[in-house]
């Protein structure tokens, strides 16, 4: 082993394999379901009598548990497990209380499961982002605390004082995601405010869910991989905490967007307005800090190149569409979830995907196994979700333009969006396929029984990377 | 950023001031926002709906009705509601604050259905029930909120009447469940008729007139 190798494998890494593992294949798991289930809810869409006999599956509840188990299977145990990983790199210790970590996983995924038989079963809530039934979710936030508590310990005994931006993305979504759920569990479930109140502070939970918890996550990975694979500073480093509280501060503001046009004080609508538009200096301080990740080689930059490029689009198209001139058009349409889907799988899930590519071979001193496997994941994943947010972007459009004409009935309407709802459905199998493939090579790659497949456990950095140009 | 201490303080104000904004700051606008007494009608609006109905907002819940169905109007002009059939007038926080749950929806796969208790031409609770068990173009049939029984002595008078393939064998009979009972209520319930003094529909044409000199 070489010097640059060591620098690249550090001892921290291994401690970690076993937590690590688990969490990364739960999240893989969940992400194949919520896969399954949207392409069976995209089916529905332009096939209404398509399960339409089965209570646990009407259209309402398919919708409400993808949302689930992607928001709480995959990205949760996803997220975490990148963000405790590179909280140790950067502290520059081995984690500490990976006990807690694993029994957090273990009952925050069996409370995952639970609370999705209970939205099939008609238990759940219509909050959207907070569909799980109000019994689970004390024991989702209790073990989510669990879940952090070595990311806490990895931030306060760090060996250096000075922190870096993506320790600040990855501890602000540890330490505010339970205050966030908390919040949104009181206001909504346990002593739920009044009348449209329950709307407002529904729109605040589940845009706080994307600026405060699920965006931190993705920034902290790619404030972190980007100058540790290409190996040059970022560029205009100044401005990353500028970019940081602004995402912070003004984030939670933007709940209103969902509301325009609707029964709720306009204030709250303009306040959003503005909070996406002030958002768009948090998205040039990221572009400006890591441009260097598009056009890089290598799989993991591809990877969080795409996903970077997502997020910034995201944001644009997040301010463009609060305008109430727009909003009067793309509200209530595909289009808001052509968006969520451009940040959740375009922006988190690509850049998640280039960062677990990246952390695996050092947790568990195995390369991946088949480069061709990799590039299949990325092309499945790239034009699966390309083409799905397309898609689902023109029947927006087109379902806007019907709605706005009151002669278009909504048979018509129907018939209109058809074709785009059936590309969609096409998008999300490939993106299935591609994700269900992912999974099985990265359990086939960490299974101790390859330990021995390949030669050199730590390769050069460079071919660790299986760099698929 | 070498304070963790203040560092936190940070994210912790942050999260709570968008809090304290934007829900607080609603909650002190609309927490207390009361029914509204009209003196020659006698009576306060919006009226409670009877405890059917608030049965059925909650099967409207967990079915999921709200991912295809919005309850909320916007104002003539902006949009096409009024056109459409769906209100006279926009949706305002008052009309709401009886609802346990409310289902402003966020999406309109299907028509809005904040007044469609009170649609033109007027749907009866057979006309619901009809439209749940058979679907209509886009919206699914919602077969599994009937059953079908042995007629025991005479024909219920719940009983749907259907011709042809729909209806069902000879000595059966075709019953809502209760659930569906409850939908049906909550449906024909919602009806946000009355005109309070914030909710006059702006039009835009009258606003144009206002402002010439």
């Amino acid at each position: 082993m070489n010097t640059a190798s060591q620098a690249e494998v550090s001892e921290i890494d291994p401690s970690a394999r076993c937590t690590l593992t688990l969490l990364i294949a739960t999240a893989l798991f969940w992400l194949v379901v919520s896969g399954v289930l949207a392409l069976l809810n995209f089916i529905q869409a332009f096939t209404p009598t398509f399960l339409a006999d089965c209570p646990l599956f009407t259209y309402g509840r398919l919708r409400a548990l993808q949302e689930t188990a992607f928001l709480y299977g995959w990205a949760a145990n996803a997220g975490v497990a990148v963000a405790l990983w590179l909280l140790a790199r950067l502290g520059g210790a081995p984690q500490r209380s990976l006990n807690w970590t694993r029994a957090g996983t273990v009952f925050w995924n069996v409370g995952v499961l639970a609370g999705l038989i209970g939205i099939a079963c008609g238990e759940g809530s219509s909050a959207a982002g907070l569909h799980l039934p109000g019994y689970i979710q004390p024991l989702l936030l209790v073990a989510f605390g669990a879940m952090a508590v070595p990311g806490v310990l990895a931030w306060t005994g760090r060996s250096r004082p000075v922190t870096f931006a993506a320790q600040w993305y990855a501890v602000a979504a540890l330490f505010l995601f339970p205050w966030l759920f908390s919040a949104a569990q009181v206001t909504l479930l346990c002593a739920p405010v009044r009348g449209v109140l329950q709307a407002i502070a529904g729109g605040w939970f589940v845009q706080g869910l994307w600026t405060l918890w699920l965006a931190p996550l993705a920034l902290a990975a790619a404030y972190y991989l980007l100058p540790k694979i290409t190996g040059r500073v970022i560029p205009n480093y100044d401005f990353a905490s500028f970019g940081f509280w602004t995402l912070l501060v003004v984030g939670g503001w933007t709940g209103g967007r969902h509301l325009v046009g609707g029964p709720v004080p306009a204030w709250v609508v303009t306040v959003a307005i503005v909070s996406c538009t002030l958002l768009l200096i948090h998205y040039l301080v990221v572009a400006i800090n890591l441009r260097g990740a598009f056009g890089q080689p290598g799989v993991v930059l591809k990877f969080v190149g795409f996903g970077l490029a997502a997020y910034l689009l995201g944001g644009l198209a997040d301010a463009v569409t609060a305008m109430r001139s727009v909003a009067v058009l793309t509200q209530f349409t595909w289009f808001a979830q052509a968006q969520s889907q451009l940040a959740l799988g375009g922006a988190f899930s690509m850049i998640v995907f280039g960062a677990i590519y990246f952390l695996t071979p050092r947790i568990t001193g195995q390369a991946w196994l088949s480069t061709p496997l990799i590039r299949a994941h990325y092309a499945a994943a790239g034009l699966g979700t390309v083409v799905l947010i397309g898609s689902l972007a023109a029947a927006g459009w087109v379902q806007g333009h019907d709605l706005a004409n009151a002669s278009v009935s909504f048979a018509d309407i129907a018939v209109h969006t058809r074709p785009w709802l059936q590309t969609a459905a096409a998008a999300q199998a490939l993106l299935v396929v591609g994700n269900a493939l992912f999974a099985l090579h990265f359990l086939r790659s960490v299974c101790p029984c390859n330990a021995g497949a390949t030669t050199l456990p730590f390769r050069q950095p460079p071919t660790m990377e299986a760099s698929a140009s | 950023m070498r304070n963790g201490l203040i560092f936190f303080v940070g994210l912790f104000a942050a999260l709570l001031a968008s809090w304290a904004g934007v829900v607080l700051g609603s909650n002190a606008q609309l927490g207390r926002l009361a029914p509204y007494y009209d003196e020659n009608e006698g009576k306060a609006f919006p009226e409670r709906a009877p405890g059917l109905a608030a049965r059925g907002q909650l099967v409207y819940d967990d079915l999921g009705c709200a991912a295809c169905h919005t309850q909320q109007v916007r104002r003539p002009g902006f949009g096409n509601d009024k056109a459409r059939g769906w209100g006279d007038r926009q949706n305002v926080a008052r009309d709401y604050i009886h609802q346990t749950r409310v289902q402003l929806g966020a999406s309109r796969l299907g028509p809005d259905l904040a007044n469609v208790g009170a649609r033109k031409p007027p749907y009866d609770a057979e006309d619901f029930l009809k439209l749940l068990y058979t679907g209509n173009g886009g919206m699914p049939a919602y077969r599994f909120l009937f059953e079908t029984r042995a007629v025991v002595g005479q024909v219920s008078a719940k009983a749907l009447h259907f011709t042809g393939a729909l209806a069902p064998a000879a000595g059966r009979e075709l019953l809502p469940t209760r659930r569906a009972e409850a939908l049906v209520a909550y449906l024909l319930s919602l009806n946000n008729a009355y005109e309070y003094p914030e909710a006059r529909p702006v039009e835009p044409a009258a606003a144009q007139e206002g402002t010439k000199p």
